[in-house]
């Protein structure tokens, strides 16, 4: 039987590097707001020099999803694709936020919260291949 | 959709009005801005949704570093939540991707109404707790005692430490899964099933369940952005101004909800949520079977 009266007793204690998992997450949190934030601006302003219709498709949408059509975009100030990098972006942020915490934990030696972190990641790596297996 | 200036400028501005009176009441700005798009904008329910589940997580980065900042976060009970929540996501936005849209609505009026029960109902139990010391005397459950779950933070208004021992993982949990299923079906946050069930349940005092909440807030719907993403949903169109205008109406709004009065605001958000449930019910009963209630608007 695991000894579990030895954990209510002594608790672990809180990691030296924790300071710097909150610091960390802070900065991330921060600059993927800000830099996403940009990019919608900057895109809005540039669509609404060249008024266009757009399509409220989701066909359209899925249209846009090819690396060389937004490389190309990019290059050459087109909205659709300055939007579609502000929005994968700010997807990116608490996913990038997770996988911080991953490293923080391992650096701090917390093992358990290695775990628990993992099984959010997991979590979203499963939606990734649910969204491609159900969706194409 | 022609993009105009006129439709840009009118969704930015209803997106940071949503993000502002979210930001003062404690919530996301989803529950006004989903309504907002389908009831004013006439956008697709599905669309709708989507486009603010994204505006979520530019809030709860937001909201979020600056509760990061204050350290009043539990970082490790976020992430273990955030097993549920995360989890639970997904099987909302599975669901939302196959519910007809009249469903979709009139769930959504469902939680409205919950929502303004629950903000008229607020107890204020913390400050109690804080003073005879129940946060810190409470036993850890099984689940909580091998994890460690614990913590402190520093009080400004009761101008102590504050120690509290996190338990009842179990009835936690299940809240949590169920706040994620509302994320990821509705679009909005869940902030306040997640506060609920760590400040009501888990003996975590009220100031480090909300920021808890917000932090735990854009990971999970993060699973349901990609997702959505995956589906075609996510309109960059649509997405940039609500996001745009969210960011900036839950800013304003963190910087000012501590020079207000709460009790007042709450009054008026209740009888807003309730107006909205209203419509979104009407709209559900219009879209599923072509029945036209009276619009109070």
């Amino acid at each position: 039987m695991p000894d579990r009266t030895s954990s209510l007793v002594t608790p672990p204690e809180p990691p030296d590097t924790e300071e710097n998992v909150y610091v960390d997450v802070y900065r991330l949190l921060i600059a993927g707001m800000i830099v996403s934030s940009i990019l919608f601006a900057l895109g809005i302003v540039l669509s609404l020099l060249h008024p266009l219709y757009i399509p409220l498709s989701t066909r359209w949408v899925r249209s846009q999803y090819h690396v060389t059509t937004v490389v190309h975009g990019i290059m050459h100030g087109d909205p659709t694709a300055i939007l579609l990098v502000a929005t994968v972006l700010l997807i990116l942020t608490p996913v990038a936020r997770v996988v911080v915490s991953i490293v923080a934990f391992l650096v701090d030696h917390d093992y358990k919260f290695v775990v628990v972190t993992s099984i959010v990641f997991l979590v979203m790596v499963i939606t990734v291949i649910l969204g491609e297996l159900g969706l194409t | 959709m022609t993009y105009s200036l006129h439709f840009v400028l009118l969704l930015l501005a209803a997106a940071g009005v949503a993000g502002f009176f979210g930001a003062l009441l404690g919530v996301g700005g989803g529950i006004f801005i989903v309504p907002a798009m389908v009831l004013a904008f006439r956008l697709p329910m599905k669309i709708a949704v989507a486009a603010s589940v994204v505006s979520v997580i530019a809030t709860s980065n937001a909201g979020g570093s600056s509760y990061v900042d204050q350290r009043i976060t539990n970082l490790r009970l976020a992430m273990f939540l955030e097993v549920l929540t995360t989890t639970g996501a997904l099987t909302g936005s599975v669901l939302a991707l196959y519910l007809n849209e009249w469903v979709m609505s009139l769930i959504f009026a469902i939680m409205l109404g919950y929502m303004a029960w629950a903000a008229y109902t607020t107890r204020k139990l913390d400050d109690e707790r804080i003073a005879s010391g129940d946060f810190a005397r409470a036993q850890p459950d099984r689940i909580t005692g091998y994890l460690g779950l614990r913590g402190s933070y520093h009080d400004l208004a009761a101008s102590k430490d504050v120690e509290y021992v996190v338990n009842g993982a179990p009835v936690g949990m299940s809240i949590a899964y169920l706040a994620g299923i509302t994320s990821g079906l509705l679009g909005v946050g869940g902030g306040v099933l997640k506060v609920s069930a760590m400040n009501r349940y888990m003996n975590v005092p009220m100031k480090v369940s909300v920021g808890t909440s917000k932090l735990m807030i854009g990971v999970t719907a993060a699973v349901s952005s990609i997702l959505f993403f995956l589906a075609g949903l996510i309109h960059f169109f649509v997405v940039a101004p609500v996001a745009l205008g969210t960011t900036i109406g839950a800013n304003v709004g963190t910087l000012v909800m501590n020079r207000l009065h709460s009790v007042v605001l709450k009054r008026i958000f209740t009888v807003l949520m309730l107006y909205l449930a209203y419509e979104m019910f009407a709209k559900a009963l219009e879209l599923g079977f072509h029945w036209h209630l009276p619009s109070l608007g």
